[in-house]
């Protein structure tokens, strides 16, 4: 009975901490527009076109149990604002040790806006280097099969294999995230981003849910992700 | 700050490298029947039956096939002092039938009920979950309440047998 208030709470503490990030972000926001003398800056910069490497690495590593790609296209607007877009396509192709199987793939999509941190001082050149906190909205339509789930009954005996195919999941999750990009040469942009993604909605229990989201991953009410990105600006 | 921006990643690389998925199921894969004993004891000045737990002295009890043959394996074999037990239902059949013998006198229960899949996870596959339909018993002193309809891996009581002496 005690261990779940404790949940309770620490889920609560979860999502105001997550809060607080946000605040932070807005209130560096309202601090940058308080010193309005420095030259106008266009709303409009240009845009990167950026993919991931790390998922590619790690779709490598786990050799076709979980595989993902992702791009993005984010928009530089004042050099404050980065909207953001990024489309994926992801899979996994899981055999237990107790041989019960799943198999999906599907496209994903993300959408979301991240601030940058850096102030740009007046006299200097905008520098290109970021510091990003943002948020993004996922989610994910797509189909999948789990195959033999055994079920046994040692007293009585017998046993009953079964399967779930063409299963349909629609998933939607947030993110919170933090990263900094760098521009190596020209135009040419090197960044890394982490974020905490956290699933809205939960399965109901007792019915079969997938066991990976394509752009979630494994699928827990919360993970890190860990994106690695190489983009050009236009 | 290029270092500092390569040291974290690689610091990050090998931290989603050395998370493995775990494959081991943690959840209570067992959905058992729970029935409990009560006593009804008459009181004559009061003029109402006072309700207890019933503490067996001997209790054996064995599941019973579709022939009304024992099952090969006891699931209690002559405990003593007992006052609840957890009970297998048969996953594959919609009658449970079990031979329960209080010291010394035989009864026999006949569970009807139905079957439900309840999938927990790609680790733990699927349980069968029950759903208590009737209850019979072949002596016909003893009475019966069904508490919770519903067996599935939240252990409850579900069936209270109650003696009048």
């Amino acid at each position: 009975m005690l261990i779940l208030p404790m949940q309770i709470i620490y889920k609560y503490i979860k999502h105001i901490s997550s809060l607080f990030l946000c605040l932070a972000v807005f209130s560096v926001q309202a601090q940058e527009k308080k010193d309005a003398k420095m030259p106008e800056i266009k709303w409009w910069n240009g845009f990167t076109i950026q993919t991931d490497v790390v998922s590619l690495v790690s779709s490598a590593m786990n050799k076709g149990e979980t595989y993902s790609m992702e791009s993005g296209l984010q928009v530089d607007l004042k050099h404050k604002y980065y909207p953001i877009v990024e489309i994926g396509f992801a899979g996994a192709n899981k055999l237990t040790t107790n041989n019960a199987g799943f198999k999906t793939n599907g496209l994903f999509g993300r959408i979301g806006v991240d601030f940058n941190l850096i102030k740009q001082k007046k006299d200097i050149i905008p520098t290109n280097n970021l510091f990003l906190l943002g948020l993004r909205f996922g989610m994910s339509s797509f189909k999948y099969d789990i195959t033999n789930v055994t079920i046994t009954d040692d007293y009585w005996h017998g046993s009953e294999t079964l399967s779930y195919n063409n299963q349909i999941a629609t998933k939607t999750w947030y993110e919170l995230v933090a990263g900094v990009q760098v521009e190596v040469l020209k135009n040419i942009f090197m960044g890394w981003t982490m974020r905490k993604r956290n699933i809205i909605g939960k399965d109901p229990i007792g019915e079969v849910f997938p066991w990976y989201i394509p752009g979630f991953g494994i699928n827990t009410s919360s993970n890190w992700g860990f994106n690695y990105t190489l983009g050009y600006k236009f | 700050m290029k270092q500092t921006i390569l040291t974290l990643l690689i610091i990050f690389i090998l931290l989603s490298v050395s998370c493995v998925v775990d494959d081991n199921c943690r959840k209570d894969r067992y959905v058992k029947m729970g029935v409990s004993f009560y006593k009804k004891t008459y009181n004559p000045i009061t003029n109402k039956y006072t309700i207890s737990k019933n503490t067996i002295d001997s209790l054996t009890v064995r599941g019973l096939n579709s022939l009304n043959m024992r099952v090969d394996s006891i699931l209690y074999d002559n405990q003593k002092a007992i006052s609840e037990i957890d009970i297998p239902l048969n996953k594959f059949a919609t009658v449970s039938k079990f031979e329960i013998k209080f010291n010394q006198n035989t009864d026999t229960i006949t569970i009807l009920h139905t079957n439900f899949d309840q999938y927990l996870s790609l680790e733990c596959g699927c349980v069968k979950a029950f759903s208590i339909d009737t209850v019979l018993t072949s002596n016909h002193n003893d009475s019966l309440k069904i508490t919770n309809h519903n067996v599935n891996t939240t252990n409850a009581d579900h069936l209270q047998i109650y003696k009048t002496y």
